[in-house]
């Protein structure tokens, strides 16, 4: 598929080592902890969209309800911690395995469908966990939700003092994506993944059991997305069901791989950066009061990286990489069908 | 060769190191320009609210009404035992959005030198920042009325009526339409809503009243139709509903729809803001409601709402006048405490003891803080719908007016 | 209990008629233009916006704007389609999707912008009537608005099954191949299509204004149940749409009356569920009408 990134990444072993010696030491440089939340945020968003990314990317399963899985692994690890004192260590591989589960059901039902059909039903799926969540007053605090018990400083319990160690937390949630991503994209599992990504039927005609992969690929998918869940709901020591099952979280797993380059492993990573350091810095710039213009910005840049380039602005980086490497090798340009 | 790959590996991973820096550059200079310009003489005092998102019109109106507190207080001539320095207020949005509320809160109070906070109008926004200024020990004074704000709380302190004693008030006003009250409650299925009803629900066979019916609904109907067309069929002479602005909109306009008799005590929230008479007209005259503070209460709440209404055009409503009161309390406890660490400013506002000027202008006023962050003299009056106006006309000692009768 | 339910039925067909509206022109975009429009919602409250500034201003009634806002968003249409959606047509499902959502979400926040997050209504003489027939009541408001759908859907179905474009339409809907070999140049008819849907968008707009406040965010209210109505009618069926969006406003309604206030939407996503469930291509299996 994409033979020139392909080469990119295997020979990027020592620039992947700097990025990540520049990565573990960005806290250390950085004594703003508002600078560090929005390093969180690039970082859980990037995982989020990795998650997304191997269903939506990869398999071109357009999930736009991943929302649920987010909730159920921020209300299963929630759950345990208050009510049973279970520490949400165990919580977020509890929670996993609970999405996992979901996803078996909700996967059943939805892969039968086709391109927006499968989308709606994936809204409709989280909407629907989502007013079920709304209704569970007596077990998972209904509306008004919950907030997380103040342990102090109990990293046990996956609460810290300070910012920086929910960044490396976050971080090598991330990094446990990427290698997720970079080893299934080089194994059986990625080349079919792809095949059934680009035409369903061709592959199913040669004998790849579409089905099982794309059940496969969701089990993953589902997994990374509901660790996501936990993380978040201890980070901002809050869950309630808008926030768990917000729909804003499915659409932005899919707008970063989208933007950035999707159905790459960097994509995510790249989308993620820049849609979350523009949003913050409308944020830290206008502050209060000039209502809806951080997202009318935010949504101008995704209608023009949709329009102008929508591989995804990480097909940018690696063009500018073939001109300086392969300067003059002629280029095949992409001609849109007219109409 | 290897030179130009190994530039273009450098140059791509410089792009996107570029934009983490920059990030947390500007973050950086901006916080620091914020911090060295105002070391020095005033005091930083922050106000998160809603000014866009569902809660935006509200938001609005509150951040007016803290400009104009801190006005006043700068203008009556600042915090004296610290020299005269000036109150200034940093303003922050929270997009009426939880998770902007908590990273908010977290901005504002690491990224500046703060001695208190107040925010945020609504109960599920409030409940997130203050577990924030909870874990930085930062002082937070709100009107929230959610009951879960008194809980496990050293820092966060609440001078108002808390959901359950406007439920009481509401259930006590019932008596006052009819003897025999058979109430219908419909609520948000939010904080606000499960709080209030909550309330509702527990105190009400002992003030001998029935409920009859006792329905959430999900926030942002289509159609009040279904939900009134229930009302009437339980039988119910009053209506409580639980709701903020756009969905009471529909109900009351339903309710007229659909030939519905029926006495209604439309709570706090939407209910008691100038917006709320704007969109439904006429049809809101003698409408009953309840709120934690009212323009009418005590010459200088009155006082205080001509100002705001030249400047604004509309009454000074509940929750902004709170805010203002709220903005005097946090004065008291810096000229009291002599300093602007937050927790000498949290220990003078856990001593306040105030019956006059503008940081008592509230119902009973007086404030006094009790040990879990309750005002112990505070509670609701009932309002009343009069002329596009709002009159104060509960409890019976406290009435600004006479009940007009539907 | 039978006026109960007779009357919640009443009420559910009342907003029913609202919501297809509003799915019709999301079916007619998808049948013809084969894009799922995720900002029709953002169409139906610029539509209320119109008629809230004609009736703020000139003190012209909501349905008499009707001759403004419609016509006013068939342009819009007209250049959505020839300026935007032109250009994702061959790009595949992801591009498209968000295109539109990105679209909805520019829409909101430049509302936000513009006119204030500030609820805007409109009062009409017969905002809070009522017709009663019997122990029955039927809001005047929403019965012409019911009405007015009705008729603009019937002239939709008449437009696509006599006049030569109309017809056109649903070839190109069909198989856009052979109706170019036909002759159909196929960016006129998908204005015209995207035209119509966003005009009925319109429609919808100004025929809530006087029962229903305008403000930024009022198109995604409606816009959820007007998807669900799309998929459960089959996307690209128009008449699906408007038995569907009927089907969903009296289960809506049911659902609230009797299983729980807040139940209306979750009784309506069940329905979904099942229908996909057992007919993928929704209650009307095959092709576009």
């Amino acid at each position: 598929m994409e033979p020139v990134k392909k080469g990119l990444i295997s020979r990027s072993g020592l620039w992947v080592g700097v990025l990540a010696a520049v990565a573990l030491v960005l806290p250390l440089l950085v004594s703003s902890t508002f600078a560090i939340d929005i390093f969180i945020r690039i970082l859980l968003f990037a995982f989020i969209g990795v998650a997304w990314n191997l269903m939506g990317g990869y398999a071109k399963q357009l999930s736009l309800g991943h929302a649920a899985y987010f909730g159920l692994g921020a209300y299963t690890s929630t759950i345990l911690l208050i009510r049973y004192g279970v520490s949400p260590w165990i919580g977020m591989l509890a929670g996993g395995v609970v999405a996992m589960l979901a996803s078996l059901p909700i996967g059943a039902l939805c892969f039968r469908l086709r391109g927006p059909y499968f989308a709606i039903a994936t809204i409709a799926t989280a909407q629907v966990l989502m007013l079920l969540f709304l209704k569970f007053r007596d077990f998972a605090w209904g509306a008004e939700g919950t907030t997380m018990p103040n342990l102090g400083d109990a990293p046990l319990m996956m609460q810290f003092d300070g910012k920086a160690p929910y960044y490396y937390v976050v971080l090598a949630l991330l990094a446990i994506g990427l290698a997720i991503t970079y080893r299934i994209e080089r194994s059986w599992m990625g080349y079919y993944l792809v095949a059934v990504g680009e035409d369903e039927d061709a592959a199913e005609a040669i004998g790849v059991d579409a089905i099982r992969i794309k059940r496969n690929i969701y089990l993953i998918s589902a997994f990374l997305t509901a660790l996501a869940g936990t993380f978040y709901v201890q980070y901002i020591y809050f869950i309630d069901p808008n926030t768990a099952f917000s729909f804003n979280v499915s659409v932005e797993a899919a707008l970063v791989s989208i933007v950035g380059g999707i159905g790459t492993l960097w994509g995510p990573v790249v989308g993620t950066v820049l849609l979350e350091a523009t949003s913050a810095l409308l944020q830290s710039w206008l502050g209060g009061g000039h209502g809806g213009i951080q997202l009318t910005v935010y949504s101008l840049i995704l209608i023009a990286v949709i329009l102008c380039r929508p591989a995804g602005l990480i097909g940018l980086l690696t063009d500018a990489y073939d001109r300086v490497v392969h300067a003059g090798a002629a280029r095949v340009k992409e001609v849109p069908l007219d109409g | 060769m290897a030179t130009n790959r190994s530039s273009a590996f450098a140059k791509r991973r410089d792009r996107r190191d570029f934009l983490r820096k920059s990030a947390g550059a500007v973050a950086l200079a901006t916080s620091g320009i914020a911090s060295k310009a105002f070391a020095a003489e005033p005091v930083n005092i922050g106000g998160l609210y809603p000014v866009t998102g569902s809660f935006a019109q509200i938001g609005q109106g509150c951040v007016n009404a803290a400009k104009l507190a801190v006005q006043m207080v700068n203008d009556a001539g600042g915090i004296k035992s610290l020299g005269g320095a000036k109150l200034n207020l940093i303003v922050s949005d929270v997009q009426s959005d939880t998770t902007v509320t908590r990273t908010e809160t977290d901005r504002l109070i690491s990224g500046y030198k703060l001695s208190a906070i107040h925010g945020c109008f609504a109960s599920a926004l409030t409940l997130i920042a203050s577990e924030v200024a909870e874990r930085a020990k930062m002082p937070l004074i709100t009107g929230s009325s959610s009951d879960k704000l008194n809980i496990d709380r050293h820092y966060t302190f609440t001078p108002f009526s808390r959901a359950s004693q406007f439920a009481l008030a509401q259930l006590q006003m019932s008596k006052l339409v009819s003897d025999s009250p058979k109430v219908a409650v419909i609520f948000e299925n939010t904080a606000f809503g499960t709080s209030t009803s909550n309330g509702l629900r527990e105190q009400a066979p002992g003030q001998g009243v029935e409920i009859v019916m006792f329905e959430p609904y999900s926030a942002g109907l289509t159609d009040a139709s279904p939900l009134i067309n229930k009302v009437k069929a339980s039988g119910a002479n009053m209506l409580f509903p639980v709701s903020y602005l756009n969905d009471l909109i529909l109900i009351i306009r339903a309710i007229k729809q659909n030939g519905l008799e029926i006495a209604i005590n439309g709570g706090s929230g939407g209910f008691v803001i100038p917006d709320f008479y704007k969109n439904v007209g006429s049809a809101a005259e003698g409408l009953l409601g309840v709120a934690h503070w009212n323009h009418d209460i005590n010459a200088d709440a009155q006082k205080v709402n001509e100002v705001y209404k030249q400047q604004y055009g509309e009454f000074l409503f509940e929750y902004a006048g709170g805010l203002v009161a709220q903005t005097f309390m946090i004065a008291d406890a810096l000229e009291r405490a002599a300093s602007t660490d937050p927790q000498k400013v949290r220990d003078a506002l856990s001593t306040l003891d105030v019956s006059s000027g503008y940081a008592a202008m509230g119902p009973g006023g007086k404030v006094k803080f009790g040990p879990d962050g309750k005002n112990i003299y505070a509670h609701p009056v009932g309002v009343q719908w009069q002329n596009a106006d709002l009159a104060t006309v509960f409890p019976k000692d406290e009435a600004r007016a006479p009940l007009m009768k539907a | 209990m039978l006026t109960t339910i007779a009357q919640a039925v009443i009420n559910g067909l009342l907003i029913g008629g609202i919501y297809a509206l509003v799915s019709i022109g999301v079916t007619l975009i998808f049948g013809v233009v084969k894009i799922v429009n995720f900002a029709q919602g953002e169409f139906v409250m610029i539509g209320m916006y119109i008629s809230y500034f004609l009736a703020a201003s000139f003190g012209i009634d909501p349905l008499v704007s009707l001759c403004i806002s419609m016509p006013a968003l068939f342009v819009i249409g007209v250049l959505l389609q020839h300026f935007l959606l032109r250009r994702v047509l061959a790009l595949g499902d992801m591009p498209q999707i968000f295109l539109t959502f990105a679209l909805s979400l520019l829409l909101v926040n430049l509302a936000l912008l513009l006119f204030t997050a500030d609820y805007r209504t409109v009062q009409t003489p017969y905002s809070e009537t009522a017709v009663h027939l019997g122990a029955l009541y039927i809001p005047v408001a929403k019965l012409i608005a019911f009405a007015v759908a009705m008729v603009l859907s019937g002239l939709l179905w008449v437009f696509l099954h006599t006049t030569d474009l109309g017809r056109a339409m649903r070839a190109a809907a069909q198989n856009r191949d052979v109706a170019m070999l036909m002759g159909i140049n196929p960016d006129r008819v998908f204005c015209v299509a995207v035209g119509l849907a966003l005009a009925l968008a319109g429609a919808a707009g100004s025929l809530l204004m006087p029962f229903y406040p305008a403000y930024p965010l009022v198109g995604q209210v409606f816009v959820l149940m007007a998807f669900v109505a799309v998929v459960l009618g089959t996307l690209g069926n128009v008449t699906g749409a408007l038995i569907a969006s009927l089907m969903m406003g009296v289960a809506e309604s049911l659902g609230i009356q009797f299983v729980g206030a807040d139940s209306g939407l979750i009784v309506v996503f069940a329905m979904l569920l099942l229908t996909l469930a057992f007919r993928p291509n929704g209650l009307f299996g095959g092709w576009s009408r």
